[in-house]
């Protein structure tokens, strides 16, 4: 068998049977049936192993190590063990024989019912969290009339080239992005009518060489039409986030944005309230700005998890400017941690319902013989 | 999150007119296939304003088939037909409520 050894008095499946006891909190199973134990190796005393998860993004990464580490050094007769954690990440839909987006795993709507909530600034920085964990991202701007990414992502000189009619994302930080800033000139207007909005975002789901992704996230434009349709229609989506700010102007449209992902199936991740308070550089009081507990009101009402809070923050504005997103250009803050936690949340949640079951989805097409 | 939505597990031909979906709550539907082609709502067979229905069902042949069934996004499905018509898109609700097996029927 592949992991007897002879030589030594440590048996693998004295290994494993400890390793039974190591549970994954978010998939409820422990870590051998899972199957996420890989490649061990008993040489003398020293037990080396890789831990498979399924993300990178896994927000207990460190605590499940050091609980796989311990339990095996109280195994009589080991005296080193080296855990290497590694990631495989699931899809939560087949990808085989999928036409559009064939090479990505996960697809995420970032959404939010109005505008100016920050949507664009939170999907930006999520992706950027997303890479740090060692996550291949994409990052599609399908705000066509008013693409952002661009200027934040500081690739405003940048054009992509196309191979073989398809288009090569612009790659920043190992983030890979498509925008139509990307593709008009600098400061014109896009004047269309929604037909060509859908032929757009058509191309940019199917045109792009994306390569493998373990997530590709859209940000969204604002509104419940075309673009929106077009993409829960067109993109295999496997999930969806609503970005707000805590007021109820904008937990109106939030809930609107939030319910037409539900018609149209599509699970929602959770919600992030951004915005949701402003700390004073000074004296750190907290300011709700935009009043308090928005996100979690309407979470609870809708059923949804939130999935965290981003603090209002000059210094996101600045960074999002100067096209260098906080997440990357200033990790140590308060505010990269809070996307760093939303994005290993994100990243949880698309485990389990890869894993799941319940929401997994398996496309239709058939032809009907005559 | 993990709230269980109606969604198709399986469709099935089930000779020439005939198309079989089951569905992840077990149930087993049955459906005429022209039945399925008179009951499109899309804008050209229902008026979206008044849901009046513009198509005439004498206008639609009495052998019409698919020749083409394909997922919309993951809550619906879309047809292509025989006589040409191909913008329905039938959520899974409103397929569900189409259901003529007989224990749908005699509800």
């Amino acid at each position: 068998m592949f992991f007897k050894s002879k030589s030594s008095a440590l048996s693998a499946e004295a290994v494993l049977q400890k390793l039974k006891s190591v549970q994954d909190p978010d998939l409820n199973r422990d870590i051998v049936s899972l199957g996420f134990v890989k490649n061990l190796k008993i040489e003398g005393a020293k037990v080396c192993f890789q831990v498979e998860l399924t993300t990178p993004a896994c927000p207990v990464k460190d605590q499940l190590k050091q609980q796989c580490e311990e339990v095996v050094m109280s195994l009589e007769g080991v005296s080193k063990v080296e855990v290497e954690m590694t990631a495989n990440v699931r899809g939560t839909a087949p990808q085989s024989n999928r036409i559009v987006l064939p090479t990505v795993k996960n697809v995420i709507a970032v959404a939010s019912g109005k505008g100016g909530v920050g949507k664009s600034t939170v999907t930006i920085n999520l992706s950027m969290a997303l890479a740090a964990e060692g996550a291949r991202v994409g990052l599609l701007d399908a705000d066509i009339y008013g693409p952002s990414i661009p200027l934040m992502m500081g690739t405003t000189k940048e054009k992509p080239e196309s191979r073989e009619k398809r288009v090569i994302p612009i790659e920043r930080d190992g983030v890979k992005m498509m925008s139509m800033g990307y593709l008009i000139p600098e400061g014109e207007p896009v004047v269309w009518r929604g037909p060509m909005v859908h032929g757009a975002l058509t191309q940019f789901l199917s045109q792009v060489e994306w390569g493998e992704l373990d997530y590709l996230l859209i940000d969204m434009p604002p509104g419940t039409g075309d673009a929106q349709l077009t993409i829960s229609q067109s993109a295999p989506l496997a999930g969806a986030i609503i970005v707000t700010t805590p007021q109820e102007v904008s937990l109106i449209d939030a809930r609107k944005g939030l319910k037409m992902f539900q018609n149209v199936k599509v699970p929602i991740l959770g919600v992030v309230e951004n915005m949701s308070g402003f700390v004073c550089g000074h004296c750190h009081e907290v300011t709700h700005v935009f009043r308090k507990g928005g996100g979690e009101k309407m979470a609870a009402e809708m059923g949804v998890a939130v999935l965290g809070s981003i603090p209002l923050d000059p210094q996101i504005a600045e960074t999002s400017d100067l096209g260098t997103p906080i997440v990357v250009s200033h990790p140590n803050t308060q505010v990269a941690q809070s996307y760093r936690s939303i994005a290993r949340e994100i990243a949880a949640k698309l485990s389990v319902l890869s894993l799941g079951g319940v929401s997994s989805f398996k496309p239709i097409e058939m032809e009907w013989q005559s | 999150m993990a709230v269980m939505s109606l969604s198709p597990l399986e469709l099935k031909q089930l000779g020439p007119q005939h198309l079989g979906i089951i569905w992840n709550d077990g149930h087993n539907s049955l459906f005429n296939v022209r039945n399925l082609r008179l009951k499109c709502r899309c804008a050209n067979c229902v008026d979206e304003w008044t849901r009046e229905k513009l198509l005439d069902d004498n206008s639609v042949p009495l052998d019409v088939k698919p020749r083409k069934i394909e997922s919309v996004g993951r809550y619906a499905i879309k047809v292509e037909w025989s006589d040409g018509h191909d913008a329905g898109i039938y959520t899974f609700e409103h397929l569900r409520a189409q259901c003529e097996c007989p224990l749908c029927k005699s509800r």
